[in-house]
């Protein structure tokens, strides 16, 4: 679906921003890509969608190379919801908030309501559509830009640090909106730093370092990595350090508190702890 | 030039000014800009800077054919674009090798201009490189969303808005902000210090009778040499 091969990019002669990156994200997948600041996560994300042209290699999309298209074109295929959701707010009700997109694609009327309608209703906002979108809270704001991006019907959504500056419920509604999203059939990609929202949500996660591809895998595998983690910038979730920690008592490393939690259970029933 | 006190800097921005004014002769002009990118490369500053320099010679070569279509002289309108250049690139040279905040001092402890208005120009001057960035940044995440710029120009201008709004919402949420953050910080409670020092050092005096000498040089040619 998604195929990047040998891509590199410079911001600066000498200093790659991407280095020699090689990936591929096949339909459906939950997929993260961690790594702390600086490490070309958000400029891969940006070069999958045509925003800067690689300097080496190519990234086939749909079996289409994307060297020549524009992130309008690339737009109909992956929807990219940024970091800050005020860049691209710019019209007086969320529904025509959202449909800005399939306006500038080109859908007709009827197309245009129905995948409005749809968008709104998949992230919870069809009670807010005739909202002025700049008064609604950060996280609600978010789900719009996500509506935005659902609205232009595309097979993959690539999120970059959708959950910052909110709170813990909002968090947790936008995560549970792009499980069910990923469960509908939609490719989820998710930029993040945040180690328990990879944990929880994300199946496959890939790793950046100074701008090259250090770990590719299920996420348990990273975790099982040690001390390659922290060189690149990374930390085990809290659960799983707890679950180490109580190792003593027969429990394993797990990644999630449902999962800590039923170990808890099943030991406290045994008479083990 | 880093090394120099801002209000150094200020006085040769000026100077410069003064000098692409009296200067009429196409050499004397093209030195004058020359001098000025020699400037820049000898503080390490090309690198940084090239790119406005670029934009700023092709902003001149529109001026020089606006000029000469509208039936002016082709030397008089060569001169006009690297007047522009000379005076411009000056700003580029302060800007570049001051800190906003010595330039504030500078400005409202020794020029005495009032804290408020120093204030407001430095932090003018600061906002530009932010609305650049903060402008690239509603683009792409207009782009991708189907944005292109591309039609007539009645679909270009309305097209247009789904740039200009995001713009000008967050210029405004982020001056208020900054009103709110300033005010809690106390600006404007009265009396202030500054930390920074501006004053001027032996370099600079040197510096500034260097500017008075060719000030009074390039006066001198004008008036008898034609310069």
């Amino acid at each position: 679906m998604l195929e990047m091969t040998g891509v590199s990019y410079h911001y600066q002669p000498g200093k790659p921003a991407v280095d020699n990156v090689s990936l591929c994200i096949r339909a459906g997948e939950f997929a993260a890509i961690a790594g702390r600041n600086g490490s070309g996560k958000t400029t891969l994300t940006r070069l999958v969608m045509s925003l800067i042209k690689p300097a080496n290699g190519q990234i086939v999309l749909n079996g289409v190379n994307t060297s020549s298209q524009s992130p309008g074109d690339i737009a109909r295929h992956v929807g990219y919801v940024f970091q800050n959701p005020d860049s691209q707010i710019f019209r007086d009700t969320v529904a025509s908030e959202v449909a800005y997109g399939p306006e500038q694609l080109g859908f007709s009327a009827p197309e245009i309501a129905s995948s409005v309608a749809e968008a709104l209703e998949k992230t919870g906002l069809t009670a807010l559509a005739d909202v002025y979108p700049r008064s609604l809270s950060r996280g609600q704001k978010q789900r719009v830009t996500i509506a935005s991006a659902l609205a232009m019907k595309p097979d993959i959504l690539i999120l970059d640090e959708p959950t910052s500056g909110q709170d813990a419920k909002e968090k947790e509604s936008l995560l549970r909106i792009l499980t069910e999203l990923n469960e509908q059939g939609k490719t989820i990609i998710l930029v993040t730093h945040d180690m328990d929202i990879l944990a929880r949500y994300a199946k496959r996660v890939v790793v950046m370092a100074s701008g090259a591809k250090v770990f590719d895998g299920p996420v348990a595998e990273l975790f099982a990595q040690g001390n390659d983690i922290r060189k690149w910038g990374l930390r085990a979730p809290a659960i799983m350090n707890i679950s180490r920690k109580l190792s003593k008592y027969g429990v394993f490393p797990v990644l999630t508190a449902t999962e800590l939690s039923q170990q808890i259970a099943e030991r406290v029933q045994r008479g083990r702890m | 030039m880093k090394q120099l006190a801002p209000l150094t800097k200020l006085v040769f921005t000026v100077a410069v000014s003064i000098w692409a004014m009296l200067l009429t002769s196409l050499p004397g002009l093209g030195l004058l800009a020359v001098a000025q990118v020699v400037t820049l490369a000898v503080c390490g500053l090309l690198g940084r800077t090239y790119k406005g320099i670029l934009s700023l010679t092709g902003f001149a070569v529109v001026l020089i054919l606006v000029q000469y279509a509208l039936g002016s002289e082709l030397e008089a309108a060569i001169a006009g674009g690297l007047r522009m250049i000379d005076m411009a690139t000056v700003f580029v040279i302060l800007l570049a090798t001051t800190k906003m905040q010595s330039l504030t001092t500078a400005l409202v402890s020794q020029c005495r201009v009032p804290q408020e208005y120093a204030f407001m120009f430095t932090t003018a001057l600061r906002f530009i490189p932010d609305f650049l960035a903060e402008s690239k940044a509603v683009r792409e995440a207009q782009a991708c969303r189907g944005y292109t710029g591309k039609g007539g120009i009645v679909r270009r201008f309305t097209s247009y808005l789904a740039l200009v709004g995001p713009l000008v919402l967050r210029a405004v949420s982020r001056s208020e902000t900054m009103a709110l953050s300033l005010e809690l910080r106390g600006f404007g409670a009265g009396r202030r210090s500054f930390s920074t020092d501006v004053g001027l050092k032996f370099r600079d005096y040197c510096t500034l009778l260097g500017m008075i000498a060719l000030t009074a040089g390039f006066t001198a040619g004008r008036i008898v040499y034609g310069w």
